[in-house]
C-alpha cells in the first residue's frame, strides 16, 4: 500500500552500532531492493564489507547514495571521499565494497536488483524481521522467528547462527550450543565470529560450547 | 574491454534539465552511471517553491520510492498531503497520483522505481527527455544527438519520431519537422490529431503542408 516514513522511524539499532532501516520490507516494495543504514557514530561501518557473489547475496548491481553525512567508500581496495550528496554505484558483483562514516548520523540508502531479470529478494533478507526482534531486545520472539527461516532453509549457516544468538540471549543455552556447532560445520568462518560475539558470553562455559567453536562433531545440544 | 566496477558521481555534478513543469528540475542518476536493473533520478529545487515531483500516475505499472534528500517538500498521494521534511521516504503504487512542491531551498527529491515481476527496461521518455532538456539548456547540437539515439533504438516506435517532429519544430527546421511527422502519422494516425494538439507546431498549423 502507498505510504510514507521517515528514516528516523524505521531505523532499528544493531550491536555493531549501525541503524538499519528496512525500507523495502517496510512498504512491501517488490520490483527492488532497498535499505538505509545510519551510523550513530563516526569510525564505524555504515556499508559493511561484502560482495554480492555469496550465496546470501542477491547478485544484484548496487547504488549507494549518502543521504546525510559524509563516509569513505572502498570499493575493490579504491578509497572514493564520499560527502552528502555522493552516489557510488557498483556495476560488478564481484566488487568487495564497504563504507566508513566520517561523521556521527551517515546515512546510507542502499538500491539493488539484478540486471535483465525480475527483482527477487536477497536471500539475507530473509533475517530481517527476526533481525529486528533482536536488535529491540525480544529474544524469544526473534527465536520463534529464526526458527520459522530455519524451517524454510534448514542448510543456511547464517541463520543458523543468529537463531543460535537470539537463543543465547533468551537462555536457551543448550538449544544455542546445538545451532552454533550446526552453524559452524557448514561454515567454519562463524567459529572466530562466535569467540568474539558478545552473544554468546552466556554459553561459553556451557557444555558442548568448545566442541562447537572447534567444530567437533560431538558439540551438544539440538541442532533440528 | 570490460566495463568498470563502479562509478561515483555527486548529485550536482549530474546533467541538471529544467522542464516547463512548475519550475521542476530533472537531474538524470541512471542514465549517468549506467545503472540497468532499476529506473533512478533525482529533482531539485533552488529557490524552494519549485515543483520536485511532476503530477502522476505510473500508468505501466511501476513501483515507485521517493526519497527527501535535502530541505522539505509537500508530497501528494493520492488524495492525501504529506509534510515530507529530509529523511522521508514516500512509497507510491502504480496506481496512486502523486506529486510534490518543494517548500524549503536547495530541496532533492531522489526518485527509484521499477516493475514488480518483470527485468527493467529502461523508459523511452528518459532520452527525449534529455533531448529537449538539451534544447531548454541552449545546446541544440546535445538535443539533436539525443533525439537521434532515441530513433536509431527504436526506428519504427511512432514517439520518436513524434518527438522529432517536435524538436525540429522548435528549432523552426520546416522541412526536418514535416519528414518526422509524416513518418509518425504513418506509424500511428493518432499522431495527427496530437500534432494539431501540440503548441510545438504553432507556427507551422497553417502552413499548406503542414501533415496533420
Amino acid at each position: 500500500m502507498s505510504g510514507t516514513a521517515n528514516i528516523s522511524e524505521l531505523a532499528f539499532r544493531l550491536a555493531s552500532g549501525q541503524s538499519w532501516a528496512m525500507v523495502r520490507t517496510h512498504f512491501g516494495i517488490t520490483a527492488f531492493g532497498v535499505n538505509a543504514y545510519v551510523a550513530n557514530e563516526a569510525g564505524i561501518e555504515v556499508v559493511g564489507e561484502h560482495d554480492e557473489l555469496g550465496e546470501r547475496s542477491g547478485k544484484h548491481e548496487e547504488l549507494y547514495f549518502v543521504a546525510n553525512g559524509h563516509a569513505t567508500f572502498t570499493v575493490n581496495g579504491d578509497e572514493i571521499d564520499a560527502p552528502s550528496g555522493t552516489l557510488v554505484f557498483v556495476r560488478d558483483p564481484a566488487a568487495k565494497r564497504s563504507a566508513v562514516a566520517k561523521e556521527a548520523g551517515t546515512t546510507v540508502v542502499i538500491v539493488g536488483g539484478k540486471p535483465g531479470e525480475a527483482f527477487t529478494p536477497s536471500p539475507w533478507e530473509r533475517n530481517a524481521p527476526a533481525l529486528a526482534y533482536f536488535a529491540t531486545g525480544e529474544y524469544d520472539k526473534a527465536v520463534e522467528e529464526f526458527e520459522r527461516i530455519h524451517a524454510e532453509a534448514p542448510d543456511d549457516a547464517g541463520v543458523l547462527y543468529n537463531l543460535a544468538c537470539a537463543e543465547s540471549m533468551s537462555g536457551k543455552s543448550q538449544q544455542a550450543v546445538g545451532h552454533l556447532a550446526r552453524a559452524i560445520k557448514l561454515d567454519a568462518s562463524f567459529g572466530e565470529l562466535a569467540e568474539k560475539d558478545s552473544d554468546f558470553d552466556a554459553i561459553r562455559s556451557k557444555p558442548g560450547y568448545a566442541s562447537a567453536i572447534a567444530g567437533q562433531p560431538d558439540a551438544g545440544g539440538s541442532s533440528s | 574491454m570490460s566495463e568498470k566496477a563502479y562509478e561515483v558521481a555527486h548529485i550536482d555534478e549530474l546533467d541538471s534539465f529544467p522542464t516547463e513543469n512548475e519550475g521542476l528540475v530533472w537531474r538524470p542518476v541512471r542514465r549517468r552511471l549506467g545503472i540497468t536493473a532499476f529506473g533512478t533520478n533525482a529533482y531539485t529545487a533552488e529557490a524552494g517553491d519549485e515543483r520536485v515531483v511532476e503530477e502522476h500516475h505510473e500508468k505501466d505499472g511501476a513501483e515507485e520510492l521517493y526519497f527527501v534528500a535535502n530541505g522539505c517538500a509537500t508530497f501528494t498521494l493520492g488524495d492525501d498531503e504529506i509534510d515530507a521534511p529530509a529523511g522521508t521516504f514516500v512509497y507510491a503504487e502504480p496506481g496512486t497520483k502523486r506529486g510534490a512542491v518543494a517548500t524549503e531551498p536547495k530541496t532533492t527529491v531522489v526518485a527509484f522505481g521499477a516493475k514488480p515481476g518483470v527485468p527493467h527496461e529502461i523508459s523511452g521518455w528518459e532520452e527525449i527527455f534529455v533531448a529537449f532538456g538539451h534544447l531548454h539548456n541552449g545546446d541544440e547540437e546535445a538535443g539533436r544527438k539525443a533525439i537521434a539515439k532515441v530513433i536509431a533504438d527504436k526506428p519504427d516506435e511512432w514517439r520518436g519520431h513524434f518527438n522529432a517532429a517536435c524538436f525540429e519544430s522548435l528549432t523552426k527546421n520546416r522541412e526536418a519537422a514535416f519528414e518526422h511527422l509524416r513518418r509518425a502519422i504513418e506509424l500511428e494516425p493518432k499522431a495527427a490529431e496530437a500534432a494539431r494538439e501540440d503548441a510545438d507546431f504553432d507556427w507551422l498549423l497553417d502552413d499548406p503542408e503542414f501533415p496533420a
